[in-house]
């Protein structure tokens, strides 16, 4: 009995203390942007051989006021919003649907529609940038906001995940549906999609993340200031001289902030949505 | 039976329907701006093609592929593509694991563990990029992991610019920064693995490794082969961190398949060259990807 | 087999014309179609008003605040021309570049595009940009500096106009020198300037565990030929044939590799960074920087003690420095050139190249716009003035450039990580020389 006991509390002694000594490891490149940001220019690489350069000595806002001078800190934050707001839309209502008709519809073409999501999953877009951006200015759609979003809006990643989560909902639910008196497509809506909520907070996170994170492409297909995302804005610090690195370590954590946030807010819902897609049986 | 029939008939006339509508959006956009653009690549890929010309394409039929083959930069791509792939997917997949067993126990405090180890994965690779280009600088007295080295008495190593170690500095990098998402995968994969076979095991005396090799693993073999899949395929990708940090170099040390798409067709204007390179791409990754399907399923 | 393969191309191909329609077209079409959202295609609105969009790179805050004010001006005073100003963001030069071949691949540039000097013969020789000899006449030429002309210049016909020049010159720290018990070299007198022996055998005595001797590298793509050209030039190398031709034999002769190894002697020995911080320099982490003229005001604004002097001279006195900066040409697919350029002939006028000038403390292309300047008399700027007057030569102009500028940077930061000198430049040259062969052979 004792015995037990004390097997716990090291096993908790080991638990906290492994975590919280790889956990600091493990964010320290992103801890030392955070300090940084906080840094007068000069004291950056003054003093990196010791522990102290995780602690800014001479704590200073500067880098980020300089940020907030430079750029329309709002009229990006709205940008890149309206940006993944759109792209999202599509992406987890066409995208769902899509997921849902693969693994639960027997349609002719589903076999084939299957492969080509997995196929297309594999495709890097910088490989496909220049035709993509020829076929826009044949549609007419450089620099518009429909250049910028529709492409993006099928994510052949987001289908999988939704295919995976719709293929492990018990058959007899649906059945049930059916009997009574339920077509697929109102099945779909009124009984399956209120069950998986956990999958779509999941798909959500990633492509938020991911499109958050985007730069090829807005950079290719929009110009001007009154169109410019996040990872736009990052780049400005990144290449007009003289370059700081206060600053760009200040605009750097400020673009991975929300980020973070709304990971905080979202992992519950994510986890699960990710035990429901990951893994089937 | 009769009526059994009919009925059947009739659910599959509404299945058809129903996955015809459900899918074609999705589809729709998915052939517009997914299959258009490849069809225009592995056309353009039979011309010759500088970029800024396009009132002066010319048909050169197979030309682009027999230069690609004869090519010593394209198999460099493919080799390092290829080595970036075999190492960073398993000791990605590996340090995922490792920190899942760290973190799958239900704890108090462990969402804050899960956040450390996952925020890497949230940031931006543009912003990693950057960020690890001055943490890997090559002299003590402004990287930081140089420093570090210099104060436990180690040689400060270049990271980047030797070509022996630049390729494994992004590998090193980008596991880092993706396992947290492959951790998330392992602990939704540990959490469906029934307590009684634990139980069990420690019944019959097995240790905390004898249960790693004999409950834990085989437990997991499904999210393995599901995590593994998708590191291959983001893998075989890679591009922003040899674009930001590296620019393919030293000596093609860290060039890719799709680094070179992109040196050849937008800094040397060789679009249709470009264009052939992405096509015998696309035939490796498309290949690839279905025989990983076809293996994880059969299995 | 060869037949069979050849066969299926040829079907696999006819199956695609069909599918892709007419593509040789794109560039008419994308014009016809894309009202709106083509640049270019707004020229004109039914009220009679001209539109013009410039597109230049995002720059410092100062610049930024010209353009809106000058634009403000100009759109006031001429309501039939009405002038857009669009920032591109870019992490480097090479982005900015790939921004436009984009948009030149569907027609979808704007009126006015900002270039880099040396690319100004890569969009001129493939028809991206037009002449501007009618709205630069040789007499305004004049004003402007010998370098800024010459690489504005492509077959004998002005493509661009640049406001403003740019020099490299050698920066150093007073502190540190003093420590090593190295004099000041001078600013005003370049028979005194570091030469090439000097420069090195100073470097390897400034270098310290706590800094490095030199910081030599100013970025991994446009800056090496850029900053380190002149070196190149100072051995009596030639980057191509003189037409813009050729490249083998020029940019692989013996004084290249000679060149090239000099320099490497630094990279080598670990007198200077190759992947330096960006302000290595102001951080107090080098003694000197080969910086440009675009660092005198950050320094200025700091608290080190710095100096500077000319750009490293060759032991047998040849003296040379880099030149070249952004310049502005008007392109294919703008409707009115000539509202683009009247615009361009006030822009660069010699008041507003003067207030363009000294917002980003650079010089200027123009001799006259330094009457409105104020601080170019001595010190810093003086040196930078005299250098592009006296020693300034333009990078290589060839329409290849874009080539020869990658392969030369890639084979540079090869050789400074170990590769054989003669066996990159070689390689250079051979790519250079497939380049020309392939897209601009006559």
């Amino acid at each position: 009995m004792n015995n037990k006991k004390i097997n716990k509390v090291l096993g908790n002694v080991i638990f906290y203390l492994g975590n919280i000594v790889v956990g600091l490891i493990f964010v320290s490149p992103l801890l030392w942007m955070l300090a940084s940001s906080f840094k007068p220019e000069l004291e950056i690489f003054s003093n990196l051989n010791s522990l102290s350069t995780f602690v800014p000595a001479h704590f200073t806002l500067q880098n980020y006021v300089e940020v907030f001078q430079r750029l329309k800190v709002f009229t990006i934050l709205k940008n890149t919003l309206v940006y993944i707001g759109i792209v999202l839309f599509g992406d987890l209502l066409l995208g769902s649907m899509f997921g849902y008709a693969l693994a639960k519809l027997k349609y002719r073409f589903r076999g084939i529609s299957l492969t080509l999501v997995i196929a297309l999953m594999s495709m890097p877009v910088e490989a496909i940038i220049l035709p993509m951006y020829i076929e826009m200015a044949q549609i007419g759609w450089v620099n518009t906001m429909l250049g910028l979003t529709i492409p993006f809006m099928m994510n052949c990643f987001s289908i999988y995940m939704f295919y995976s989560y719709f293929i492990s909902i018990p058959d007899e639910l649906i059945e049930a549906a059916k009997v009574d008196g339920c077509g697929p497509i109102r099945t779909y809506f009124s009984i399956v999609m209120p069950i998986s909520k956990t999958v779509f907070a999941t798909v959500f996170i990633l492509d938020f993340v991911s499109r958050w994170n985007d730069f090829m492409w807005p950079f290719l297909i929009t110009t001007g200031e009154e169109k410019r995302t996040v990872q736009l804005a990052v780049q400005i610090f990144v290449g007009v001289s003289p370059i700081h690195y206060g600053v760009i370590m200040a605009v750097l954590t400020l673009a991975s902030i929300p980020m973070i946030i709304m990971y905080i807010f979202m992992q519950k819902f994510y986890v699960e949505g990710i035990a429901s897609t990951g893994i089937k049986g | 039976m009769e009526a059994k029939l009919s009925k059947k008939s009739k659910r599959e006339y509404g299945d058809n329907l129903a996955g015809f509508i459900m899918s074609s959006p999705a589809l729709i956009l998915l052939i517009a701006f997914l299959i258009i653009p490849i069809i225009y690549t592995v056309y353009y890929s039979f011309f010759t093609y500088q970029v800024v010309r396009p009132d002066n394409i010319k048909f050169n039929a197979l030309n682009n592929y027999a230069k690609l083959f004869k090519d010593a930069n394209f198999y460099v791509a493919l080799k390092n593509t290829i080595y970036f792939t075999v190492i960073v997917v398993p000791v990605q997949c590996i340090l995922a694991l490792v920190l899942a067993l760290m973190v799958s126990s239900k704890k108090k405090g462990v969402a804050v563990f899960r956040t450390l180890y996952y925020s890497p994965q949230i940031t931006s690779m543009v912003i990693i990029a950057v960020l690890w280009t001055i943490l890997y600088n090559s002299n003590a007295n402004t990287g930081l992991i140089n420093a570090f080295l210099k104060s436990i008495g180690l040689q400060p190593i270049d990271f980047l610019n030797n070509p022996k170690t630049a390729m494994n500095s992004i590998i090193f990098m980008s596991a880092w920064q993706g396992a947290g998402y492959q951790m998330m995968i392992f602990i939704a994969g540990l959490n469906a693995i029934p307590t009684e076979q634990y139980e069990a095991a420690s019944v019959d005396g097995a240790d905390w490794f004898a249960k790693l090799i004999y409950v834990t693993l085989p437990g997991l073999i499904n999210t393995i082969k599901y995590v593994l899949m998708i590191t291959l395929i983001q893998a075989m990708k890679l591009f922003t961190q040899p674009y930001i940090m590296t620019k393919g170099g030293p000596r093609n040390a860290t060039k890719t398949l799709v680094f070179y798409i992109y040196e050849q067709g937008f800094q040397k204007g060789n679009f249709g060259y470009a264009c052939s390179i992405a096509t015998v791409f696309f035939i490796i990754v498309v290949t690839l990807s279905i025989v990983v399907k076809r293996i994880s399923k059969t299995n | 087999m060869k037949k069979v393969l050849t066969t299926l191309g040829v079907l696999a191909l006819g199956g695609m014309l069909a599918a892709c329609g007419n593509n040789a077209g794109a560039t008419k079409q994308a014009d016809a179609s894309s009202e709106g959202s083509s640049q270019a295609a707004e020229s004109k609105s039914a009220d009679g008003v001209t539109n013009v969009t410039i597109w230049s790179p995002t720059d410092t805050a100062a610049i930024e605040a010209w353009w809106v004010e000058k634009i403000d001006q100009w759109n006031k005073e001429n309501p039939d021309i009405q002038v857009k100003r669009e920032a591109i963001d870019r992490a480097d030069a090479y982005a900015y570049e790939n921004k436009i071949t984009t948009a030149t691949t569907s027609g979808n540039l704007p009126d006015i595009l900002y270039v880099d000097g040396p690319m100004v013969s890569y969009y001129a020789a493939n028809g991206i940009t037009v002449p501007l000899d009618s709205y630069f006449p040789a007499d305004d030429l004049k004003d402007f500096m010998p370098s800024t002309v010459q690489a504005d210049t492509y077959d004998g016909k002005l493509y661009a106009i640049a406001p403003t020049e740019s020099s490299v010159a050698l920066f150093y720290n007073k502190d540190y020198l003093d420590k090593a018990g190295i004099p000041y070299p001078s600013d005003t007198d370049i028979k005194q300037a570091w030469t090439w022996s000097q420069f090195l055998d100073n470097a390897k005595k400034l270098t310290t565990s706590d800094y490095v001797g030199t910081n030599i590298i100013m970025d991994k793509g446009e800056g090496i030929i850029y900053a380190l050209g002149s070196f190149f030039t100072e051995a009596g190398a030639q980057f191509v044939s003189d037409d813009g031709s050729k490249a083998d034999g020029y940019v692989n002769s013996d004084a290249s590799v000679k060149a090239a190894e000099y320099l490497n002697e630094f990279i080598k020995n670990g007198y200077a960074n190759l992947d330096p911080v960006k302000d290595e320099f102001l951080n107090g982490k080098a003694a000197t920087l080969l910086g440009g003229s675009w660092n005198i005001a950050d320094l200025e604004k700091s608290n080190l003690n710095w100096g500077v002097s000319y750009f490293p001279v060759a032991d047998d006195g040849k003296a040379v420095s880099p030149t070249g900066d952004w310049a502005a040409a008007i392109t294919k697919d703008s409707k009115n050139p000539d509202a683009a350029g009247k615009f361009l002939q006030w822009a660069m006028n010699s008041d507003n190249i003067a207030s363009y000038a000294s917002a980003v403390a650079k010089p200027a292309s123009r001799t006259s716009s330094y009457d409105k300047m104020e601080g170019w008399d001595s010190g810093a700027r003086a040196l930078m003035k005299w250098q592009l007057q006296n020693t300034g030569v333009s990078r290589p102009r060839t329409p290849s450039y874009s080539v020869l500028s990658t392969d030369f940077s890639t084979a540079m930061l090869n050789i400074f990580s170990g590769s054989d000198a003669k066996e990159e430049l070689d390689n250079v040259a051979k790519n250079f020389d497939e380049n020309y062969e392939m897209y601009y052979k006559k």
